[in-house]
C-alpha cells in the first residue's frame, strides 16, 4: 500500500513537472496575451454604466472568448499531452511496464493535470477580470464556479481523447472548434451535447441578476445554473470512469 | 522463474501476430530469432504484458504477464530510442525506479547499482538529449535492471553499442543468467546471439519453428547436411579416405581446401579425428561452415 502511494506520488510529480515545463505552457502565452490586449483595448472599466459594462463584459468576453476558446484551449493543451505526450513520444511503455495498476496511471495523470489547468484557467480568469475593472470584479465572484466546472469537464473529457486517439491534441482542437463552437451555436436542442452549452447556461443564469440580458429563447434556451453545474460534474465523473475503464483494457501496439 | 507461453495466439484484427505458440523460457539466456514480421515483437509485447493474448495464456512464473505482480518480477528494455529527454540519465533511471514504490533512499541505491552495472555511473549526469545512442541503450538497460528482475526481456539491446560495450554487456547478461535470471534477448545480430545465448527460440510467420541449443536445432535439420571445411597438407588424399566412410555424402577440393558434406557429424568428426592422427595427413584447420545461428536460421526460415 505504501509502495503504491509512493508510485502514485512519483508519477504525479513527474507528470506535473513535465507538463509545467512543456511547450504547451509557452504556447498558451499567445492566446492569454491576446486576451490581455483585447481587454486593454476594449476598456470595460471606462464605461459609465456599471450594469451595461458588466453585460458587455459577459457577452463579449465571457461568452464569446473566454468560455468557448480560452477554457478549451488551456485544458486541451495540458490534458491531451498528459497521457498523449507519453504516447506520442512512446515513453508510455516505461510507465506501463511498472507494477502500477493502469487505473492508477490514468488517475495520476489526471490529478497531475488538474491543478495546472484549473490553476491556469482560474488565475488567468481572475487576472483578466481585474484587468477589465469594475465589471470584471463582479464577474470573478459570479462566474468563477462556471469556469471551474467547465475546466474540470474538459480536462476529464480530453484525457479520454488522449487514451483513445494517437494525435489527441489535433482531434481535441477539431472537437473544440466543430463541436463546441459550431454545434454549440446551432439553434435547437442539438447544442446540449456540448460541454460549453452547460457552461454558458451557468454564465447566463448567474449573470442574470447582475444585469446580463437573457439570450433569445429561439436561439439559446439555457438550463438553470444548478442543472448546468450538475451536468458538468456528471460529464467529469463519466469521463473519468470511462477513461479508467478504457485505459485498463486498452492495448497500445505502437509503443515499441 | 520461467516465462511460459501456453497455446498463445494474438490477432490484430484479421491478421495473426503469433499463432498457437507454446514454449517455456527457462533461467539462462535465450535468444529470440526471427525475420522481420515473424512475430518477435508481438511475442515480446505479450511477454512484457503490453498486449494480452487473444487465445491462450502468457505467464511470468505463476502470474499472468498483464498483471502488476508479473511486472514487479519483470525487467524490459524496449527497442525504442525515446526517453524523457530533458532528464539526465541518472534522473531518468531514478524516476523509473521510484515508480516501483521504493523509498527515495532505496531507489537511489538501486539506481546507482544499475548504472554501475551498465557502466554509466560516471556519465549519467549528462542530459539524455545529448547522450550517444550507445549511452542511451545502457540507460535503457539500467532502468530494466533496477528491480532485480527474475525475468529480463531485451529487444535489440546491443544496437548502437561499440564492441567493447557489447562485450561488457554480454558479460553482464551472462553474470545475471548465472544467478538464475531468465533472459530473453531479441537481436538481429546472429553472431552476437550465438556467443551470448545458451538456447535459441526461432519463430517464423507467427509460429515457433525451433527451440533448443544451437547444436540441438542444427541436428534436427536432417535434410541439410553439415558442411565442413578442412585445411590440410594432402586434401585430395584425405578426400579419398573420407569418401570411404558412410557418414560422408560428398567431398570437394578447391584451391587446396577440402569441403565435406555429412549427415552424421558425430561419426564424421570421430573419423576425421582418427585420420588426422595419421602422419601423412596434417590437418591445420577444421571448421563447420553451417552450424552457426545464421546458417541454421537460413535453413529454417523458408520452412516457416
Amino acid at each position: 500500500m505504501i509502495g503504491q502511494l509512493r508510485s502514485l506520488s512519483t508519477l504525479l510529480m513527474l507528470s506535473f513537472s513535465r507538463l509545467l515545463w512543456s511547450v504547451s505552457t509557452l504556447m498558451l502565452l499567445f492566446p492569454l496575451g491576446g486576451c490581455v490586449l483585447f481587454l486593454l483595448r476594449r476598456g470595460y472599466g471606462r464605461e459609465l454604466d456599471p450594469l451595461a459594462a458588466f453585460a458587455d463584459f459577459s457577452q463579449e468576453f465571457m461568452l464569446f472568448i473566454f468560455a468557448p476558446f480560452i477554457v478549451p484551449i488551456c485544458t486541451l493543451a495540458y490534458a491531451t499531452m498528459s497521457i498523449g505526450g507519453d504516447r506520442e513520444d512512446r515513453t508510455l511503455v516505461f510507465l506501463l511496464m511498472r507494477p502500477i495498476p493502469r487505473a492508477m496511471v490514468f488517475l495520476a495523470k489526471l490529478l497531475a493535470t488538474l491543478p495546472l489547468v484549473v490553476g491556469l484557467v482560474v488565475v488567468s480568469f481572475v487576472g483578466f477580470c481585474y484587468l477589465a475593472g469594475t465589471p470584471g470584479e463582479t464577474a470573478v465572484r459570479v462566474y468563477l464556479p462556471a469556469v471551474v466546472y467547465m475546466s474540470l469537464a474538459y480536462v476529464a473529457l480530453f484525457h479520454v481523447f488522449a487514451i483513445l486517439f494517437r494525435h489527441a491534441t489535433i482531434i481535441a482542437m477539431v472537437y473544440s472548434l466543430f463541436m463546441e463552437v459550431f454545434i454549440g451555436n446551432m439553434p435547437g436542442l442539438v447544442k446540449r451535447i456540448t460541454v460549453s452549452f452547460y457552461g454558458r447556461s451557468m454564465i447566463f443564469g448567474l449573470g442574470l441578476e447582475h444585469g446580463l440580458d437573457p439570450p433569445p429563447a429561439e436561439w439559446f434556451a439555457p438550463v438553470t445554473p444548478t442543472v448546468g453545474a450538475a451536468t458538468l460534474l456528471g460529464i467529469t465523473a463519466a469521463s473519468v470512469l470511462a477513461g479508467v475503464l478504457i485505459f485498463q483494457y486498452r492495448e497500445y501496439r505502437d509503443l515499441t | 522463474m520461467d516465462l511460459s507461453f501456453d497455446k498463445v495466439t494474438k490477432f490484430y484484427g484479421p491478421v495473426i501476430g503469433v499463432n498457437d505458440v507454446s514454449c517455456q523460457v527457462t533461467p539462462g539466456i535465450t535468444g529470440l530469432l526471427g525475420a522481420n514480421g515473424a512475430g518477435k515483437s508481438t511475442l515480446l509485447k505479450l511477454a512484457s504484458g503490453q498486449l494480452r493474448p487473444s487465445l491462450g495464456d502468457v505467464r511470468v512464473g505463476q502470474h499472468r504477464a498483464w498483471s502488476s505482480a508479473a511486472k514487479r518480477r519483470l525487467g524490459y528494455c524496449p527497442d525504442i530510442n525515446t526517453f524523457y529527454e530533458e532528464m539526465t540519465g541518472r534522473e531518468f533511471v531514478l524516476a523509473m525506479t521510484r515508480l516501483y514504490g521504493y523509498s527515495l533512499g532505496e531507489a537511489r541505491r538501486r539506481t546507482e547499482a544499475a548504472l554501475e552495472e551498465v557502466g554509466m555511473s560516471d556519465r549519467a549526469t549528462r542530459r539524455l538529449a545529448g547522450c550517444s545512442h550507445g549511452m542511451r541503450q545502457r540507460i535503457k538497460l539500467a532502468q530494466a535492471l533496477v528491480n532485480d528482475p527474475e525475468v529480463l526481456l531485451l529487444d535489440e539491446p546491443m544496437t548502437g553499442i561499440d564492441p567493447a560495450g557489447r562485450h561488457h554487456l554480454g558479460e553482464l547478461l551472462t553474470r545475471k543468467a548465472a544467478t538464475g535470471m531468465t533472459v530473453l534477448v531479441s537481436t538481429h545480430i546472429l553472431s552476437e546471439l550465438e556467443e551470448l545465448a545458451e538456447r535459441i527460440l526461432m519463430i517464423g510467420r507467427g509460429r515457433v519453428i525451433a527451440t533448443g541449443t544451437l547444436p540441438e536445432i542444427r541436428r534436427l535439420l536432417a535434410n541439410e547436411p553439415f558442411v565442413v571445411r578442412i585445411d590440410c597438407g594432402a586434401p585430395r588424399r584425405l578426400a579419398a579416405r573420407l569418401l570411404e566412410h558412410a557418414a560422408v555424402l560428398a567431398v570437394e577440393v578447391r584451391d587446396e581446401v577440402l569441403t565435406v558434406r555429412t549427415r552424421q557429424p558425430d561419426e564424421f568428426f570421430a573419423h576425421v579425428n582418427a585420420l588426422a592422427s595419421e602422419p601423412d595427413i596434417e590437418v591445420t584447420r577444421l571448421e563447420t561452415l553451417d552450424a552457426g545461428a545464421d546458417a541454421v536460421f537460413a535453413y529454417l526460415e523458408p520452412r516457416a
